[in-house]
């Protein structure tokens, strides 16, 4: 369904995706994990076309996605939710999923028809449709940024850790939406930091680590994977005194 | 009491038509963060056009803002295309550069087409008064105020229940979030511009009645209009308007119970009093620096 080939991808200051050969089947849930800075959000832009790699391919199907518009990929059905701050804080709730559909504004009927679904899904978009974006709590905001991603009803899900700075209830919320979109056919490529959370919740997993994929499995392997608890050592601070402070085999769940 | 009533009416009046003049400037700020010192010259231009066309053809200067309107909209889309869009993503103080300049060469090549001399359109109604009671409201100031409000009114519309002021609006909150959603970095912005520069149509078309001009009287206009917006918020319509208000209202009551000369003092007086306790202005927000994913 989607599959990275080579890609080589950087912010004008040498490389950061150094590689990367991903593949996501049709349906499946991929849920890539490695430490801060180890190129995982770069590899959602990638797909996503907010940033074009220098070498490599990113196909969906037959589809040629790198290269294209931002747009373009949009129309082809890959959505992304990015790790923070994607919502119009001043605009209502209501109006921030409408602006999902951007592009099929023209199709007024198509529109309200997705609105209406997306509303079953997400109850909270018709509940709170007033209120401002930016008057939301961390885990409304991550519901109605998944919901504004589904106006297009899209093929391929880009998640950027969808648990950061949620408490339990909406994480649990947004992993039962997760979880309904599976359901659906919908692919997903999923980023997290919550390694165990991530990891359950997805088909296959991938560690990356400096720009290049370490490991590849189904979640479970990854999960159980020796070199797991290895990799996370060299994380971010918090990850490494989380590593520092517990014994070696719990250092592969290091919450938030 | 009545002498205030009548200063109080009067500035708002004014006020209505600054409102109308800032809020191209604070939109195109809001949404590209590019600050248009050339909306002054923008507006003593279409004043002159406006006074060419009333001049040759005796079209009502007022009216002849369907005219300059739809003009301006189209000259600030190419300017943007053609000019601006090369600023993209540089800071600010570049923008005020390149138009600056672009001020410069309207300036130009109005001394050199139309010559430096004041003008002023005068229609018949030009000296005539509504008498409300006691009070006394110039028809010009009543025609510019209402053409304002309607301009305003039109813009709000356009920004909040259209997709062009639906994806501006968007740019303006959230560019990258804009650009998840597919809203085109570019053409979102050159339409922004275009708004902008249109909102100096009916403007400048106020202007040629309201005020003598000549081509160097941009200056004057700016810097009242960036005062406007820096009072306000910079980037907020809202504050636009409530910084063209209080202008207008500074000038009428200082002009009242003082002199015109004090007129713009008091009103910097006031800029400088707001923003000792909210650099940002009356309805700014600070910019976001954790706004970048
Ligand atoms: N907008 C950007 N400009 C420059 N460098 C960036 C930008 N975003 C990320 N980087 C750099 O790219 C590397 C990978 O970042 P990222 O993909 O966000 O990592 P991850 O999501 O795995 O934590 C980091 O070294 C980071 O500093
Ligand atoms: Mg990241």
């Amino acid at each position: 369904m989607l599959e990275l080939t080579g890609v080589v991808a950087g912010y004008g200051g040498g490389a950061v995706l150094q590689g990367v050969d991903l593949v996501c089947d049709e349906g499946t849930i991929t849920c890539v994990v490695g430490p801060n800075g180890a190129g995982k959000s770069t590899v959602l832009r990638v797909v996503s076309g907010l940033l074009t790699p220098s070498e490599g391919t990113v196909m969906m199907g037959d589809i040629q996605l790198s290269g294209q518009s931002a747009a373009a990929i949009l129309r082809a059905g890959v959505t992304q939710v990015p790790q923070s701050q994607a919502l119009f804080p001043h605009m209502s709730v209501r109006e921030n999923v409408l602006m999902g559909g951007f592009l099929i504004r023209r199709d007024k009927k198509l529109l309200m028809s997705r609105l209406e679904q997306v509303q079953q899904l997400v109850p909270l978009v018709a509940d709170r449709a007033a209120q401002h974006g930016g008057n939301l709590s961390g885990g409304q905001r991550r519901m109605v940024e998944i919901a504004r991603c589904l106006m297009l009803d899209p093929k391929v899900l880009l998640l950027d850790e969808p648990s950061l700075g949620l408490d339990p209830r909406s994480l649990a919320a947004v992993a039962e939406l997760i979880n309904r979109l599976h359901g659906d056919g919908v692919t997903v490529l999923l980023v997290e930091q919550n390694v165990r959370l991530g990891l359950g919740l997805a088909t296959h997993g991938v560690v990356m680590e400096g720009g290049k994929v370490r490991l590849t499995g189904s979640a479970t392997e990854v999960m159980n994977h020796p070199e797991i608890a290895t990799l996370y050592l060299g994380g971010t601070s918090a990850t490494t005194k989380a590593a520092d402070a517990v014994p070696h085999d719990s250092a592969g769940a290091p919450s938030q | 009491m009545t002498e205030l009533l009548q200063a109080v009416i009067l500035g708002l009046l004014i006020g209505g038509v600054y409102a109308l003049m800032a809020s191209g400037l604070t939109l195109v700020f809001g949404v590209m963060n590019i600050i248009n010192v050339a909306q002054g010259a923008f507006l003593i231009f279409v004043a002159m056009v406006t006074w060419w066309l009333w001049k040759h053809t005796g079209i009502d200067p007022i009216l002849a803002s369907v005219i300059t309107t739809p003009m301006m909209f189209g000259l600030g889309w190419v300017l943007y295309r053609t000019v601006i869009v090369r600023i993209r993503g540089s800071s600010p103080s570049m923008s005020v550069l390149l138009t600056f300049g672009l001020a410069l060469t309207i300036e130009g090549v109005l001394n050199l087409t139309a010559g430096n001399k004041f003008k002023s359109a005068t229609p018949s109604y030009f000296e005539e008064s509504f008498r409300v009671g006691s009070i006394a409201l110039p028809k010009a100031q009543v025609y510019g105020f209402v053409a304002a409000i309607l301009v305003l009114g039109a813009l709000y519309v356009v920004l909040t229940r259209t997709w062009t002021g639906r994806a501006i609006r968007a740019s303006a909150q959230n560019p990258s979030g804009a650009a998840l959603v597919g809203v085109g970095a570019t053409s979102t912005a050159a339409l922004a511009f275009a708004l902008g520069a249109s909102t100096s149509g009916v403007g400048g078309s106020i202007l040629s009645v309201l005020y003598p001009f000549f081509p160097a009287s941009h200056y004057d206009w700016i810097s009242r209009l960036l005062g406007i917006i820096v009072l306000g918020g910079m980037g907020s319509l809202p504050g636009a308007l409530v910084g063209a208000l209080v202008l207008g209202l500074a000038e009428t009551l200082t002009a009242t119970y003082g002199s015109l000369r004090w007129a713009t003092l008091v009103f910097y007086v006031v800029i400088l009093a707001v923003l000792l306790f909210r650099p940002q202005g009356l309805f700014g927000t600070r910019l976001r620096e954790d706004a970048v994913a």
